[in-house]
């Protein structure tokens, strides 16, 4: 299978690391999971606005490579938890740990440079920059990343290609479809190489068929990455691609389960 | 390794700030041609103002250039006995004395209704011209000296310059004037010199040096006797100027000979002061410094306005691109760095909006230049300019100036920006949907700023050296009030709005724009700010210059109560150094025909080191024909009594306040004689010029400066006598005399002063049209944020006239708003600037008048302009597709 990341140069650690990823996946990842390493860990965290608590403890750990799906209904938390794992925003206690960095020693400029450098985001309502191509928005990460501009234009390339947008490289996102507008924005997400990606509601904004082709997509691109993902969404057909699943209530974990 | 802060800066404008300026290329383009207008009228009073001063300092440089020191009597004129003296106190020191007598001349008039300052002005120098060439050891290149072989055919040689001299009437021109009037060698040049018609000759055109300033071309020079016997002058200088020989030890020699100079003038009572070429240049910049800083200041009318749309348009960008941010946010941008990028951006628009200024300002400068200098002339030198050169140093300034004030403009904005949180809380929290202008809606702050600007308004001015003075904390309290009124603003437009939404009104279009007012949003709120501002700082300026007329009026009126006034046909202005000779004026006043004559002699003077006039009249018939209006009356007749006012003086107001005396007061005035004391007896409002009047008898004039050279004459005619008849007759005896009734003079006296206030007139002008740009431009963006809104109400059946209808109504109703208010702040800038700024820097007090005419015409001028503007916006809004911009 095309592994994206071994195509495009990279440090020897990471490629190294990845490739081994890459190739458990195709063994069995779900199988082998627990021997990689841990990217992301939640002990405890609290959240509440205007005194109305969101998250009430919760505690969860995320591998590379892992595919962990977020459920629960509205106002569970999931969004909130999400946020807070992404660094956009701060619990109230508890601690995160991000790889062997802990998230509440950093402040603003260094959450920023976290989730610059080292997370990938999907939206729901894809936000991609209405001012930029499609590449342009791809490639907008690895600008911000301090990328050269050769790399850049050859991972752009491949990475279009691979969500199946090559022709559209150069359209505007008015000029896209929602299921287009989402595959660009996945590509944006992985860009630059992130160790985790967050994904809040991605199909939520698109039909069915669209919606399918997203989670395929999402699921082929971790498999052969490696990138762990936590997948926010009320959808039971979303929550299958993923390895693991958690229920959130009423700000708490409700249940969780491995997944086939 | 992440991209440096350099290049995320980089990404930013390229990829997103300038595609968004490129997306909306006409708001674009209106945004920075408001700023550079703003700019433009900056840099056009900048240029004008540089241009005036220039060309005194031009002048100056061309005469001193190679001059060490100048010698000056502290009052009148100088002796020639001093040059004697001066040799025989720094014996063999290797220094040589220049005499030089000046004076002004402007060529005869071809109409007799010509109005009063139409007329070039020269400057006639006398130079002792056969010493002078002996001293330079200049080549003359086969031009002869000062250019006399030009034309002639003749070798120019110093034998022959000494024969040219023989004519008493051989005048040396420049090249620019021989090439503007085509002129050549004996040429005739007829000129009106003091009060005599002489027709000069072109001896020589003086050649240009590259090494050295250009000559002018109102520049003129005659050998120093010729000038001294036109100008009445004889054995008298106007100044020595001292030059020292070249050598190495040129700067110890100098620093003896001023010692030995500053001595020599203490023992002899301050005969005479030494002053340096830069003194001199310092002086004429000093003395128009506070009226070119006024300018100034209002010339920033315009750039203010600008501001407050910059400012406008960068956080309309950050409410439209906000959600963008957001999205930048979660991908890693830093917060500092969206920051950095909106000032960047602000940065952007000042430079290229100053840089469209500086061109617009240059063209603005060449007509400005002519207002400039007419009033410089009018009220301080003879400067003659009539164009205005580009200069380096104020594009510098200008950009710096427009560059700084469009960041500061943006600070604001860049802050909202750096705060917008990444995508996923921006959503969650709304913070996506950003309202914009959130402290325009603190009325609390607007309050505070209008107690502060109350506080400020009660400072004293900033003094400045040589007597000016600047009423910096006035100027910083109207800014307050501007601002702190333009605060409270957007409460009067959520009023009005909420007035028309209380009543049932059957207009779709004003129940509409009713609606959008009753909450108005920040940029209807910054809207109204920039009118407040705009038509406060109009009116307000209206007022003043009503006030200023009405009581120019009285004081025109109650002045001019004699029949007939007569100065030198030369004398073109205020700062005119023309005379009439004493056996004319013996003669006109001994006219059958007059029954009373005031015979006005003016000098110059010097109180420590501060330039002002003395001034010599029967002050009698000052009282009886001037009718002054006193601040301090005399408390007692003797002043008015020649044979009891020897040690009595009236001094005009702005003497008062320059040099802090009021009646009672004595104080010393130097003289060709030695100091003389005086005590004030009176203080009377003047407003002639603001160097200020010390007012003595004359025939103590004429004892104290020991000549009778009159600057003016009034007559009062006896009964039945014909004005109108003995002008005519004074004029055909006289040529080179200027005769005028009072009828006439009233008139050319108003003419005068509201010439002087066109250049204001202009900037007001300038304001109030960038005032209504900036409406249009926020109702263009509100319209466009509202295209979904207009393509539902066009679906739900109203007519595209009605949506822009009912755009009329907002912008009339916002237009309302910042009439009521800058009309409100117009009354307290209107006080501000009557009883203080003019005031503390001319130290005139003017009597309150209200142009009531004026300003309505203005309240309709600007609802009309506003009203138009946005139905023509409504009307093009209504054409918006629904989802594209422009």
């Amino acid at each position: 299978m095309f592994d994206l990341y071994q195509w495009v140069t990279q440090g020897p650690g990471m490629a190294k690391q990845r490739s081994k990823i890459s190739s458990m996946n195709q063994e069995n990842a779900a199988t082998n999971l627990s021997a990689t390493p841990l990217v992301l860990a939640a002990s405890d965290v609290t959240k509440a606005y205007a005194n109305r608590p969101v998250l009430r403890g919760v505690s969860l750990e995320l591998r590379a490579g892992e595919r962990l799906a977020l459920t629960g209904p509205s106002g569970s938390g999931k969004s909130t938890l999400l946020n807070c794992l992404g660094g956009v925003d701060r619990p109230d206690s508890g601690s995160i740990r991000f790889k062997d960095i802990s998230l509440e020693s950093l402040d603003a400029d260094g959450l920023t440079e976290v989730r610059r450098r080292d997370i990938g985001t999907i939206f729901q309502f894809f936000h991609l920059l209405p001012t930029l191509t499609a590449s342009e928005n791809v490639e907008l990460p690895l600008q911000l990343n301090g990328i050269a501009s050769t790399i850049r234009a050859e991972r752009v390339r491949a990475l279009l290609d691979r969500v199946g947008l090559a022709d559209r490289a150069g359209a505007f996102p008015d000029q896209l479809s929602g299921g287009e507008m989402q595959r660009v924005a996945i590509a944006r997400a992985l860009a630059h190489k992130p160790s985790v990606l967050l994904a809040d509601e991605p199909t939520g904004n698109l039909d069915t068929r669209n919606g399918a082709i997203i989670l395929e997509l999402l699921r082929e691109l971790s498999d052969e990455t490696g990138i762990a993902l936590i997948l926010v969404t009320h959808s039971g057909a979303a929550a299958q691609i993923c390895h693991r699943e958690i229920h959130l209530l009423d700000g708490k974990i409700g249940g969780e389960r491995a997944r086939d | 390794m992440a991209a440096s802060n350099k290049a995320v800066l980089g990404i930013l404008w390229s990829r997103f700030a300038w595609r968004h300026w490129r997306i909306s290329p006409i708001s674009s383009v209106l945004l920075l041609l408001i700023l550079a207008i703003g700019v433009a009228a900056f840099v056009s009073i900048r240029l004008a103002n540089r241009a005036a001063v220039a060309s005194f300092q031009n002048f100056s440089d061309l005469i001193t250039s190679g001059s060490d020191g100048i010698i000056m009597a502290p009052a009148g004129a100088l002796s020639e006995l001093v040059l004697t003296e001066l040799r025989q106190l720094l014996g063999p020191e290797p220094v040589n004395l220049v005499a030089v007598v000046e004076t002004s001349a402007v060529p005869p008039r071809r109409d007799e209704d010509e109005t009063i300052g139409s007329r070039p002005v020269f400057q006639l120098l006398g130079l002792d011209l056969p010493a002078l060439v002996n001293l330079s050891g200049q080549q003359t290149n086969g031009r002869g000296w000062l250019g006399t072989a030009t034309s002639r055919g003749t070798d120019g040689s110093r034998k022959e310059f000494t024969e040219v001299l023989r004519n008493p009437l051989a005048v040396f021109i420049s090249e620019a004037l021989a090439r503007r009037d085509q002129l050549q060698i004996d040429s005739p040049l007829p000129l009106v010199i003091n009060e005599h018609a002489v027709e000069l000759r072109v001896a020589g055109i003086i050649p240009t040096d590259p090494s050295q300033p250009a000559v002018p071309p109102h520049l003129l020079i005659m050998d120093l006797p010729a000038l001294q016997r036109l100008t009445d002058k004889t054995g008298q200088l106007d100044r020595i100027e001292l030059l020292l020989e070249a050598g190495p030890r040129r700067a110890q020699q100098w620093a003896l000979i001023r010692k030995k100079l500053e001595a020599a003038s203490s023992s002899r009572s301050g005969r005479w002061l030494l002053s340096t070429p830069a003194d001199r240049r310092a002086a004429a910049s000093t003395m128009t410094q506070a009226f070119r800083l006024n300018l100034d200041i209002l010339s920033l009318l315009a750039l203010l306005v600008g501001l407050y749309l910059v400012f406008q348009g960068l956080e309309g960008a950050v409410v439209r691109r906000r959600s963008e941010i957001a999205v930048l946010r979660s991908l890693g941008v830093t917060s500092r760095q969206v920051q950095g990028a909106w000032l960047v951006e602000a940065a952007a628009i000042g430079l290229a909006g100053g840089l469209i200024g500086l061109v617009l300002g240059w063209l603005g400068a060449q007509f400005a230049v002519r207002m400039v200098a007419r009033t410089v002339n009018t009220l301080y030198y003879a400067s003659s300019v009539d164009s205005a050169a580009f200069s380096f140093g104020e594009a510098i300034v200008a950009l710096i100036v427009a560059i700084t004030a469009a960041t500061v403009a943006g600070w604001r904005p860049a802050r909202v920006a750096a705060n917008t949180p990444p995508a996923q809380i921006a959503l969650r929290t709304g913070a996506a949907t950003y309202p914009g202008g959130q402290w325009l809606r603190r009325p609390g702050l607007g309050l505070t700023l209008i107690v502060l600007g109350g506080l400020l308004a009660s400072l004293p001015p900033l003094r400045l050296a040589g007597g000016g003075r600047l009423p910096l904390a006035a100027y910083a309290a109207g800014l307050c009030w501007i601002f702190g009124a333009g605060i409270f603003a957007g409460n009067v437009l959520a009023w009005l709005g909420r007035l028309f939404a209380r009543f049932r009104i059957d207009s779709v279009g004003l129940r509409l724009a009713g609606s959008h007012l009753r909450a108005p949003s920040g940029r209807h709120r910054l809207a109204v700010a920039a009118l407040v501002c705009a038509v406060g700082m109009t009116a307000g300026m209206a007022i003043l210059v009503g006030s200023f007329e009405t009581t120019m009026r009285g004081w025109i009126s109650r002045t001019f109560q004699a029949d007939l006034y007569i100065s030198s046909d030369g004398a073109q202005s205020a700062s005119s150094t023309s005379r009439i000779s004493p056996a004319t004026w013996k003669n006109v006043v001994t006219n059958p025909a007059v029954e009373r004559a005031n015979v006005i002699q003016v000098t110059e003077i010097n109180l420590g080191g501060v330039t002002t006039l003395l001034m010599g009249s029967q002050l009698a018939f000052f009282r009886d024909y001037a009718r002054p209006a006193w601040l301090s009356p005399p408390l007692h007749e003797d002043v008015f009594d020649p044979e009891r006012n020897a040690g009595l003086a009236l001094v005009s107001e702005a003497f008062s306040e320059r040099f802090r005396v009021h009646r009672g007061d004595r104080m010393q005035v130097p003289t060709p004689i030695g100091p003389r004391s005086l005590t004030i007896a009176g203080v009377f409002a003047d407003y002639g010029n603001e160097r200020g009047s010390l007012l003595i008898e004359r025939q103590l004039f004429s004892d104290w400066l020991g000549n009778e050279l009159a600057s003016s004459l009034i007559l009062a005619l006896k009964p039945g006598a014909n004005a109108e008849r003995l002008r005519a007759e004074l004029r055909a005896a006289y040529p080179g005399l200027g005769v005028f009734t009072s009828s006439y003079l009233r008139d050319e006296a108003l003419r005068i002063f509201r010439q002087t206030f066109t250049v204001t007139y202009a900037l007001e002008l300038i304001g109030i049209i960038v005032a209504v740009a900036g409406l249009v431009f926020t109702m263009a963006s509100l319209l466009w944020e509202r295209r979904g809104d207009l393509a539902t109400l066009r679906s739900l059946g109203l007519r595209r006239k009605e949506l822009a209808g009912a755009a009329a109504w907002e912008g009339a109703l916002t237009a309302a708003a910042g009439l009521l208010t800058g009309l409100a702040v117009s009354l307290a800038l209107g006080w501000l600037l009557i009883y203080r700024i003019n005031k503390q820097t001319f130290g005139w007090t003017l009597q309150t008048d209200w142009p009531v005419r004026q300003l309505s015409v203005l309240a309709l001028l600007v609802l009309a302009s506003a009203t138009m503007a946005a139905w023509f916006v409504g009307g093009w809004a209504t054409r918006l597709p629904a989802d594209r911009e422009e």
